[in-house]
């Protein structure tokens, strides 16, 4: 382009052209400039200043007092972050795995030929409907002892269980709402997956006689591995987030059973005004995320060779 | 699949999808059917199936304990105010990462790329600060702006642009319209089904937001919906009724979003399983 440029000789036009590409380049930047200013103030800074704030001691009145990594050293003697920190691996790992074996089973069942099929998939799809406080509010009274869950257990002969009032049982009731909420959307993302996998694999297998499990176990598994992935990255973030639900249902008790690491870094921030501590807990959540994603895309990349 | 299998098929799925639909739709039901109770009704033994009798009160009753229109009105506005905001700076911002040369392109990318899977339960300590820094606390500013655009939305615009053919866009150069006039007229029309499908999914976080305002918000009059609804739940000696009568309204608007944008409601959920 450049060598073409140089061998006709109207400098005029190609001045002017430049021009333009300068003006262009400038409305460029122009269009960018408000949500870059958003994005690093309100998301690049933080994530910068919370590694800051984490090495201090600060409690909104006296100003911030370097301490080094005094709040990491503490947080790893402390039983009640350990414990926070068991809670949320715990919530994660099985709310998570029941998603994701549900949310694929529910894909598969509505990417098939069923009658009234919008009309089941619509009420499936509900529990994404709900707000989040809705949710919380409404399953606490659904947990209660002489409530709609306990009574609908009673019509299997089980005892009714004292859900949110027990240190054995909360975390279970709060685990089961996770499923119940997200499996709907990632369905939905399995859905979209299914549905771009074209039709004729199927009917070549058919015709080769394979059984329905097969196709599933060799054509579709295999195929949807991307989307997979992404599920399972995404609900691991999502469930690492948890936050409404327990601080709504529980506070975080009983016996601090249902206290994930989230709503403890909210209550060390805004009820004990401990930032500098609150700040170093994020950054452990952080370093989970991070951590997790990374090991995620390795592991899945190393299957693909 | 044979014609026997699907057969089977058939005998198995039905009442698996009915025992879906009734898991799917409890919660809901239940908080219709209770928000129709009095107190006494709602802890009745055994439970209630349908209320008997039919009481109307609780919606009344919980409208005149609290200020709930205020707190839904302050909910809209907030959330319409960031599902505007995302729509036009993540467009904005999409077209100008897509469509146009400058230097650094590269690395301002990266840079609202890093910033996509940060969850605000890490940054939730700084944000703080710096809002308090702009004397943001008990504003609808500091319930806005942090959140008028985000990464995902950005990525997803870029994305969506990169498959518009620049032709189009060069065309209309060439007859001499104006670069915003090219945004407007052109290039936000293309992106409509990329555009709905985002608002409806940021509509629904925002009106769902609890963490954010929970932190700022203290003074009544810029409660939201959530928090006022969390806050009902855990004030005097909760009135069951009447907060499931306020969780019934909450969840209207949701209901109607999906109703009545049901394709651009899923798709703004398929969209966040996108791949680079």
């Amino acid at each position: 382009m450049s060598v073409l440029a140089s061998t006709q000789p109207r400098p005029t036009r190609k001045r002017l052209r430049l021009d333009i590409s300068a003006k262009q380049a400038l409305f460029g930047y122009a269009i960018l400039l408000p949500t870059l200013a958003i994005i690093v103030i309100f998301r690049f800074l933080p994530m910068l200043q919370a590694f800051y704030i984490s090495l201090h001691e600060y409690d909104l009145i006296r100003p911030p007092r370097f301490i080094g990594l005094e709040n990491f050293i503490d947080l790893l003697q402390d039983p009640l972050f350990l414990n926070s920190a068991r809670v949320s691996i715990l919530y994660v790992v099985f709310s998570c795995v029941p998603v994701w074996v549900l949310s694929l089973a529910l894909a598969v069942l509505f990417n098939r030929e069923i009658r009234a099929k919008n009309l089941f998939r619509s009420a499936a799809f509900m529990p994404v409907v709900m707000p989040a406080v809705v949710n919380a509010v409404v399953w606490t009274f659904m947990y209660h002892q002489d409530g709609v869950v306990n009574t609908i257990l009673g019509w299997f002969s089980i005892d009714p269980i004292p859900w949110l009032r027990s240190s054995r049982w909360a975390l279970w009731a709060i685990i089961l709402i996770g499923i119940w909420r997200a499996t709907p959307y990632y369905m939905v993302i399995f859905l979209a997956g299914l549905q771009a996998i074209p039709h004729e694999y199927y009917e070549a297998a058919q015709i080769d006689g394979a059984s329905p499990w097969r196709q599933f176990r060799h054509i579709t598994l295999p195929l949807l591995k991307p989307t997979t992935l992404l599920v399972m990255v995404m609900s691991v973030i999502v469930a690492m987030k948890v936050f409404a639900v327990p601080l709504i249902m529980t506070g975080g008790g009983p016996a601090d059973s249902t206290r994930v690491l989230p709503l403890f870094i909210y209550q060390t921030a805004f009820e004990f005004f401990k930032m500098g501590r609150a700040a170093a807990m994020s950054v452990f959540l952080f370093a989970a995320v991070m951590v997790f994603t990374l090991l995620q895309i390795r592991l899945f990349s190393r299957g693909e060779d | 699949m044979g014609r026997g299998s699907r057969h089977r098929h058939g005998v198995l799925t039905y009442p698996l999808l009915f025992l879906i639909a009734f898991l799917g739709l409890l919660p809901y039901y239940w908080m219709l059917s209770c928000s129709f109770k009095t107190n006494e009704q709602m802890f009745a033994v055994p439970i209630q199936w349908f209320p008997d009798p039919i009481n109307w009160s609780a919606y009344g009753d919980a409208w005149r304990a609290q200020d709930f229109t205020r707190y839904i009105l302050n909910s809209a506005l907030v959330a319409l105010a960031i599902t505007v905001g995302n729509l036009l700076l993540a467009s904005l911002a999409g077209y100008s990462l897509s469509k146009f040369r400058y230097f650094g392109r590269g690395v301002l990318f990266l840079l609202i790329l890093s910033t996509m899977m940060l969850p605000l339960e890490v940054t939730m300590v700084p944000l703080f600060l710096i809002v308090k820094q702009l004397s943001w606390p008990n504003t609808y500013e500091g319930l806005i702006v942090p959140f008028l655009v985000e990464g995902f939305g950005v990525f997803l615009m870029r994305q969506y642009l990169l498959s518009i053919p620049n032709e189009l866009i060069e065309a209309a150069r060439i007859d001499g319209a104006s670069e915003l006039r090219i945004y407007w007229q052109i290039v936000m029309p293309l992106c409509k089904p990329a555009l709905a499908a985002l608002g409806v999914f940021t509509f629904r976080e925002a009106w769902d937001m609890y963490i954010w305002p929970l932190i700022i918000v203290t003074k009544d009059s810029l409660r939201t919906l959530p928090l006022g609804i969390s806050l009902f739940m855990s004030s005097f000696g909760t009135m069951w009724d009447q907060l499931m009568a306020v969780a019934a309204i909450g969840t209207l608007p949701m209901i109607l979003l999906f109703f009545f944008l049901q394709r651009s409601f899923i798709q703004g959920i398929a969209i966040t399983g996108l791949k680079e």
